[in-house]
């Protein structure tokens, strides 16, 4: 391990499920690596969603450089688990003590936040030790987010001794940071929004990260005329008018920092990732710096 | 609650990816029996506060008539406290109490979602044994897209099973000393310097009580599961691949422990029509107006991939496919509930 590389910057995004925060993540990263930054991109639940959007096989748990400084991986709970072991407690041989980690998944399924704590190790050891200049970690929705930032606490009023309560602090330490920004996408929708501003009232409760960027998914834009039309083009001007007016509506409600646009038609995953990646280059933002 | 006692009480399970709208059309669902004179339940987990609104629903409650369908009763789902009933049910008070009171108790709903579901599960059972409604609609909880409601009486049979605690010891069920020999025993030696020293005892502490519960979670888990066998299962999704490719996990993983879907509801579909249309001419897009123009060609690329995302997934897999039309606001009243079920093409008779 080394300690001489400055520790990065680290995103995370979450939000309900459903509303494009792999894309939106992938995207993220894209548009970083366009700047021309070093990149790693996350996939933190394993779902595979941010290995769909970049193309380009599967992702492993070990970084792959998936274009020149632009890399990317998966957790996988085994592997990380074993890493956690060896590189955070120094006990080198674990991965092939068989029953032993089998022994220890059970414990950690069991008991809250020892599965996150092992799972946000690994995010912030990258951001700490991996030497890039953003990190971006697609995370699991809202209803696990205050699980998964909150672990390093709940490791610490669990354990009252032990070492991975000891290593629960400088974790604690680099999620509290100004660089750290958690990113929680939502829709211009009742239920999103909802759920947006319960996950906001907890977060400052537990004051565990800077306040969260909130970033609006599929948006639609203002259609630029008042006439009405005929037939078919009618009937989609008239819908297109009143989901605009409840969509904005929503966004006069939650205040987004960034708003990102509805993409309509087929599109791959690819071309959608692509889209985020020069939608977060030119939408309206009230923080990036 | 009510007086007449229906004979047998049909379960409409509707489920799907959250977000895709499946508890306003189980709500539509079970106000559109209502009116044609079932008796009917609608089941819910976290619905929006205007279709709360709508159907008079509580949280937690029992299930409430509605009070302008008499024919109509709604309650909400509190997975906490189904998981605490859960428990007063299956063991004893005093190892129920300290269940309750347990830290892992109260965090398994996050790491198990199975629990949660099977909860859910069988408070809808219990519903249907009570053998008082005709119909009872049950809107399933969100997690794994909605699979985890089928398999979670299996699941939760193997958690309360032991299958951690025996995972944990090395392959036996320990007696209760079993944690205080830990000096002898590499792997309670290691966890002990890894994770402090009575952790490792509090969760098998845990894992010993859960294990008292087995038994009448085992034969409840085999009666629920005959229950959603024999329940009618909708499907909701919208065109969009994500929630697409969870739907289809109900055509491939299903089978084992239910019927198949009865029908696929496409929600927040565009009219066909919008994408047959041909293009206009240059010209009288320029007479016309373009801004409408681009408008359209935009909306008409969304309705051919709508019409396309369909056609492959009846291709692939048979069942009744529905459509029900974007609506661009949610329905929040009885009649607006009525209006989109009769919006709704392609639905199947479901009672």
């Amino acid at each position: 391990m080394t300690s001489a590389t400055k520790p990065g910057r680290l995103t995370l995004v979450s939000g309900k499920g459903g509303v494009g925060k792999s894309a939106i993540a992938t995207g993220l990263a894209l548009y970083a690596h366009r700047q021309g930054r070093r990149v790693l991109v996350i996939d933190v639940t394993g779902a595979g969603g941010v290995a769909a959007h970049l193309g380009g096989g599967r992702l492993e748990f070990k970084p792959r450089e998936v274009r020149p400084g632009l890399f990317a991986l998966t957790i996988d709970r085994t592997k990380a688990l074993a890493e956690y072991v060896k590189v955070q407690i120094g006990v080198p041989q674990f991965a092939t003590m068989g029953p032993l980690a089998r022994a220890f998944d059970a414990l950690a399924s069991t008991a809250p936040g020892v599965r996150e704590v092992i799972t946000l190790g690994k995010v912030l050891w990258e951001v700490q030790h991996g030497g890039y200049d953003l990190v971006v970690a697609d995370c699991p929705p809202t209803g696990a987010i205050i699980g998964l930032l909150r672990a390093p606490r709940t490791i610490a009023e669990l354990v009252p001794s032990g070492r991975v309560r000891h290593q629960a602090e400088w974790m604690s330490q680099l999620l509290a940071r100004k660089t750290t920004e958690l990113v929680l996408v939502t829709l211009a929708e009742e239920l999103p929004t909802v759920e947006t501003e319960e996950t906001m009232a907890l977060l400052a409760a537990e004051n565990l990260v800077e306040p969260p960027t909130i970033v609006t998914n599929r948006v639609l834009s203002r259609l630029e005329t008042d006439a009405k039309g005929t037939g078919v083009a009618a009937e989609a001007a008239i819908l297109h008018r009143s989901l605009y007016r409840n969509q904005q509506d929503w966004i006069k409600r939650l205040q987004p920092a960034r708003k990102l646009p509805y993409l309509f038609g087929l599109l791959t995953p690819g071309e959608v990732a692509a889209r985020m990646a020069d939608a977060w280059e030119h939408s309206e933002s009230g923080s990036e710096a | 609650m009510t007086t007449r006692a229906a004979n047998k009480t049909k379960a409409i399970v509707v489920t799907g990816a959250g977000g895709v709208g499946k508890t306003t059309f189980a709500a539509g669902l079970a106000v559109k029996a209502a009116s044609e004179g079932k008796r009917t339940l609608v089941l819910t987990v976290d619905p929006a506060k205007r279709l709360a609104g709508a159907l008079g629903l509580e949280l937690g409650g029992e299930p409430r008539q509605h009070p302008e369908q008499p024919l109509l009763w709604g309650a909400m789902l509190d997975a906490a406290a189904s998981w605490q009933s859960l428990a007063r049910r299956h063991a004893d008070p005093a190892v129920a109490d300290r269940l309750v009171n347990n830290e892992f108790f109260q965090a398994a709903t996050v790491h198990f979602p199975a629990s949660q579901s099977y909860a859910a599960a069988e408070e809808a059972a219990n519903y249907l044994d009570a053998r008082v409604w005709d119909l009872v609609v049950i809107d399933t909880p969100p997690a794994a897209g909605g699979i985890d409601f089928f398999t979670s009486p299996a699941q939760m049979a193997d958690l309360v099973g032991g299958r951690l605690l025996r995972l944990l010891t090395g392959g036996r069920i320990p007696g209760r000393n079993f944690f205080f020999n830990r000096g002898a025993r590499p792997m309670l030696r290691f966890a002990d310097q890894l994770l402090g020293s009575d952790l490792l005892e509090r969760v098998g502490q845990f894992l010993m009580d859960l294990r008292t519960t087995y038994d009448g979670v085992a034969s409840r888990s085999r009666e629920i599961d005959s229950h959603l066998r024999k329940a009618a299962t909708v499907v909701v999704t919208t065109a969009d691949p994500a929630p697409l490719t969870e739907a289809t996990r109900f055509f491939l993983e299903l089978p084992d422990v239910a019927a198949l879907p009865v029908a696929v509801v496409f929600n927040r579909s565009l009219p066909d029509r919008w994408a047959t249309t041909p293009p206009l001419p240059a010209k009288s897009v320029a007479s016309t107006n373009l801004a409408l123009a681009e408008n359209l060609t935009r909306w008409a690329a969304e309705s051919q991939r709508q019409h396309d995302a369909r056609v492959e997934f009846a291709a692939r897999y048979k069942a009744p496919l529905a459509t029900v039309p974007w609506l661009a606001d949610a329905p929040n009243d009885l009649e607006s509930l009525l209006d989109l079920l009769q919006q709704t093409e392609g639905l199947p008779s479901l009672w």
